[in-house]
């Protein structure tokens, strides 16, 4: 009884020829003389060469304002990121002068306290926004324009921190301070909403 | 697979492209847009995956433009970027294998029925492993070794999941002829 080439053998012909597995050499020199087999090997070449002619899919709408949208989100937070290491650390500069001053007075201030438990909950927020790690997903268009509108607010704000660096009589109050962290916690936590479950699903 | 601007410009789309020019980058997009959708959609099962993989494919090449270095060409490399994205969709959906149940369950189904399926009905009833192996092998040009790399398997993997998919395509198109 004839051994016929299985199709698995005409397939790994078909790649190269190359005599790479055992039992192929056989297959080989059988081809060359089966019709049928040839016949086979024929109907698997048409059938790539009809799968290459296959038309080309196109999407059904345009992605890119949806990609540029996000690559101008990527470079904004890239820049508030930076905006903001340079007022937080600054920022936690005052607050460590606040501590310092609070260990020579006679009463514990409870401005300070405050201020660093707000400081503390932005921290928090920050990292719960690093673990979410927008930058490294897809987002839909208008989520992106929702959190690059949220950035554009906190970097404001991580601007005004930073004029905690300006002479002492432009410098913004322990109050304004405290008002502007707590401002800048209510956005963080719109952002990390933002993320976690769209735009179009916080009411924002 | 490029549009001839690229061709004709790589260089200088590239250097827009690193230099932050929105206007480089989106013909860049432009020129690989139709090749990489499809690649996309020939191997994720829905439209709205294929078009999410697009996405991040592009946001991938943006992020790793800085890091090309032009050994190969720029349509190969941003290819592989596209079908390891799809590649990860694929793995993340965790589509149940339907070819797979059903002929395990009903052998010969199709031909008793004397079925004969398009080409396209065919592919997409593929499992996606199974139709990324077609795909990639038979239409791109991608050996086994880069298969097997690029979906974290071994070449035999690769091999057989072909001689697989060619035994069913064979099948469902009504080629099967005894001999």
């Amino acid at each position: 009884m004839t051994m016929h080439c299985t199709l698995e053998q005409l397939v790994a012909l078909r790649d190269s020829g190359a005599v790479t597995e055992p039992g192929h050499a056989e297959a080989r020199d059988h081809l060359a003389t089966c019709e049928a087999c040839r016949a086979e090997a024929d109907r698997l070449e048409q059938r790539v060469a009809r799968l290459k002619a296959l038309p080309v899919l196109v999407p059904s709408r345009d992605r890119y304002p949806e990609i540029a949208a996000s690559l101008v989100h990527e470079r904004r937070v890239r820049r508030v990121r930076w905006a903001g290491v340079g007022g937080l650390a600054t920022a936690a500069a005052i607050v460590g002068l606040l501590f310092v001053k609070d260990m020579f007075s006679p009463a514990p201030v409870e401005g300070s306290q405050q201020l660093a438990q707000v400081m503390a909950e932005s921290r928090v927020l920050e990292g719960e926004l690093a673990r979410l790690n927008p930058d490294g997903r897809a987002m839909d268009l208008v989520t992106a324009q929702v959190a690059g509108q949220l950035q554009t607010r906190i970097a404001a704000i991580d601007e005004r921190l930073q004029s905690a660096e300006l002479p002492a009589t432009q410098r913004p109050t322990d109050d304004q301070l405290i008002e502007l962290w707590r401002e800048r916690v209510g956005l963080m936590d719109a952002l990390v909403d933002v993320h976690l479950t769209g735009a179009s699903q916080v009411g924002l | 697979m490029a549009d001839s601007y690229l061709l004709l410009n790589a260089d200088t789309v590239l250097a827009g492209v690193r230099a932050g020019d929105p206007g480089a980058f989106e013909r860049l997009y432009r020129a690989f847009e139709a090749p990489a959708f499809n690649l996309a959609r020939r191997m994720c099962r829905t439209t709205a995956d294929a078009e999410d993989v697009l996405q991040e494919a592009f946001y991938e090449v943006h992020r790793s433009l800085a890091h090309y270095r032009g050994d190969g060409s720029l349509w190969g490399w941003v290819r592989t970027i596209t079908a390891s994205k799809a590649l990860m969709r694929l793995r993340r959906n965790k589509y149940r294998d339907t070819d797979e149940l059903t002929d395990d369950l009903h052998p010969g189904r199709h031909e008793d029925a004397g079925l004969r399926m398009d080409l396209e009905t065919a592919l997409q009833r593929l499992s996606d492993t199974a139709r990324s192996v077609v795909w990639l092998h038979d239409v791109e040009g991608y050996t086994h070794e880069e298969i097997a790399e690029m979906m974290g398997k071994t070449t035999s993997f690769s091999k057989s999941q072909l001689a697989r998919a060619h035994v069913k395509l064979r099948a469902w198109l009504g080629e099967e002829e005894k001999i």
